[in-house]
């Protein structure tokens, strides 16, 4: 069997995820007890914001590919339409879970219904769940392509204001860990598992793109072929 | 219209639709054409249904389209009635430009008659009660019972439209389609799909009899048909590929004189008919928002939590925000049988219910004051009528965002409303500060 470049991607990512989750868990410097209600649970920040980083790559692809379908009616720009909503999705999830969980031993909820960027984020998640979930409800044409692809265009908006969220409206979400202000420096340590994190995120996102542009093309000849035999 | 009217029109079109649209009016000779398809191409599905179509229609022309099944007879007319987005080309009534390939969709200067393949009734109104509010909309009153009794449908003039058969349902919906140039002296426009389709052999000659008249006195028809009978209304036939052009000897006229109604705010009038006749936003929207109230009621003591403010005042708001998520009752009722893609061809501004969830909002607000807070504050019962306002056009906006689809019903589009739950909270907290 051939191995494609997709699932090249897709088993480096997946190792460089177990390896994070190792070096997460038993090799990274704890944090310092004072700081945190539940330093322990701090671990999780190593896979909760590569998670978020990948689903704001998944976002952009998702922006990129609902444009290019909406203004120059391109093929390859609904399939990327669709694997940045499916990758934005299965990331946003990822994000929100681990989110939710260090929410949780934290500050002793899992949601704050009113901060700002925690919403902003599940937004853009539950953006990506309805723009999955709709589009295998409808049957694939040019008014279902179009609506989607509009929805894609207007849900980009939230990725710049949940980006800046924490800097303009701090409530209860950390502030910014990349490109943040001269608070928010990590050790050396803590920084490299987090890069590691994110690189294999990103990896893991080129694959599964990679991978789902492959499938739509082999769902839309599939579809050629039926409608073919159907004498259309 | 007072120009007070005219901006609170607007206001609510911006409210409704999120732009402003901006009737455009010019003057006409009867020479110019009534409809005009330029360079029309639509794609439905992943084909292309029409490619570079053509078409004018005449002050006094009659079209017939016919050809087989998926020729793309009823893209044209819905196409024609601003329901189809374009791929290039633009569609005008009377000169005026209604839609184009850049979506540009402006209201017609004039109400066109339109019959869809879906009936477009609302099963819950009277008979009187629909044809009524199509007159409304072209401003025109005139006396039904000679129509209705040509029809033979006269006799159910007060009956609601869903214990009709189907075949008296269609009859309603053709009479509302041919309604607009009944009422009115000057040409009209009028489309009509199928309108045979379940008609008894003397109803279908009414029919033709009432077009001829019609058409006699100035106005236009496009009809998509598959029936032989109706070719006799025909200037010319066309089956999408050739056009021919006939003879007509009839030479009856439309008589019928019409009274001036008067209108002003009329989408909202007949949104709140809508409500009142159906009952919808009780068995909808109150009902959901009496369970929230119910159910918190079962789980807390409110006297209990007598220093918890913000948690009561969130008691006391969530009615009213439970009644606009439930979503806007009349969009509900219109999605029966297409009925709001007729209104949606006939103006940009379809029939809400707004003001419904207004008051709504404020009588719960009202009610849950009283049982969580024990007081009535009437700057609370205001934000609360305020809440189920807003809350309501944001869902309705969702909604018609994906009016487009195949299965409206099936889409997820209600994932997207939790992100109401930031601002509400927001207000929540105003509130208890107050």
């Amino acid at each position: 069997m051939r191995v494609k470049s997709g699932d090249m991607c897709l088993i480096a990512g997946f190792s460089g995820l177990m390896l994070t989750l190792y070096l997460a868990f038993n090799w990274a410097p704890s944090v310092d007890i004072n700081a945190f209600q539940s330093p322990e649970a701090q671990r999780i920040f190593y896979w909760h914001v590569p998670a978020a980083w990948a689903a704001f790559i998944a976002f952009g692809v998702l922006f990129v590919g609902s444009a290019l379908w909406f203004f120059k009616r391109s093929p390859l720009g609904w399939k990327l339409h669709i694997a940045g909503s499916e990758a934005g999705l299965a990331c946003g999830l990822m994000a929100v879970w681990s989110g939710c969980v260090w929410g949780a031993a934290e500050w002793g909820t899992p949601w704050d219904w009113e901060d700002f960027r925690l919403n902003t984020f599940g937004l853009l998640t539950l953006l990506a769940l309805f723009l999955v979930l709709g589009r295998q409800s409808q049957p694939d044409g040019v008014e279902s392509r179009d609506t989607f692809s509009t929805f894609g265009l207007y849900g980009f908006v939230l990725v710049p204001i949940t980006y800046i969220a924490t800097r303009i409206w701090v409530i209860r979400h950390p502030g910014p860990v990349i490109a943040g202000d001269e608070n928010s420096s990590i050790s050396g340590d803590m920084a490299l598992v987090l890069m590691i994190g994110a690189l294999s995120f990103t990896v893991l996102i080129i694959g599964h793109i990679m991978t789902s542009i492959e499938i739509t093309k082999f769902e839309q000849r599939i579809d050629r072929l039926q409608k073919e035999l159907d004498g259309e | 219209m007072s120009s007070r009217l005219v901006t609170f029109e607007l206001l609510w079109d911006l409210l409704t639709n999120g732009s402003i649209h901006v009737t455009l009016s010019t003057g006409q000779s009867m020479a110019d054409p009534i409809l005009e398809l330029e360079k029309v191409t639509v794609r439905r599905g992943m084909g292309v249904v029409l490619q570079d179509f053509s078409l004018q229609i005449k002050s006094g022309e009659c079209v017939i389209l016919h050809g087989e099944n998926g020729a793309g007879k009823s893209t044209i007319l819905e196409t024609a009635a601003r329901l189809l987005p374009m791929e290039s080309g633009a569609v005008s009534h009377h000169g005026s430009l209604v839609c184009d390939a850049q979506g540009r969709r402006l209201n017609p200067d004039s109400p066109f008659g339109l019959t869809l393949q879906s009936n477009c009734l609302v099963g819950s109104q009277t008979v009187d009660q629909h044809l009524t509010n199509v007159m409304a909309l072209c401003a025109k009153s005139i006396d039904l019972k000679p129509i209705l009794s040509a029809f033979k449908i006269a006799n159910r003039r007060n009956d609601k439209i869903a214990h009709l058969s189907g075949g008296q349902q269609r009859k309603v919906a053709v009479i509302a389609g041919l309604i607009p140039a009944m009422v009115e002296s000057q040409p009209r426009l009028v489309l009509l799909d199928e309108p045979d389709s379940g008609l008894d052999d003397s109803a279908i000659k009414v029919l033709i009899q009432f077009i001829h008249e019609l058409r006699n006195i100035g106005h236009c028809f496009m009809i998509a048909t598959h029936d032989s009978r109706l070719f006799e209304c025909g200037t010319s036939l066309n089956d999408l590929t050739s056009e021919k052009t006939q003879e007509i000897t009839n030479s009856d006229r439309w008589t019928m004189e019409a009274k001036p109604n008067s209108v002003s705010l009329l989408k909202t009038k007949i949104g709140w008919k809508y409500n009142s006749s159906t009952l919808v936003s009780i068995q909808r929207n109150w009902l959901a928002a009496l369970l929230v109230m119910g159910g918190l009621l079962s789980i807390v003591d409110p006297l209990t939590l007598s220093d918890e403010t913000v948690i009561l005042m969130g008691f006391t708001l969530a009615p009213a925000f439970t009644l606009g998520l439930v979503g806007d009752a009349v969009f509900k009722i219109l999605n029966e049988q297409r009925a709001i893609d007729w209104w949606r061809a006939q103006h940009n501004l379809v029939p809400n219910s707004y003001i419904e969830s207004f008051i709504s909002g404020i009588i719960l607000t009202g009610i849950s004051s009283q049982i969580f807070i024990q007081s009535v504050d009437y700057r609370i019962i205001i934000i609360g009528g305020l809440i189920a306002f807003a809350t309501t056009a944001c869902v309705r906006f969702l909604q018609l965002s994906t009016i487009r689809l195949a299965r409206t019903n099936a889409v997820f589009i209600r994932l997207l409303t939790p992100i109401l739950i930031l601002p509400w909270g927001i207000i929540v907290d105003y509130c208890a500060k107050l």
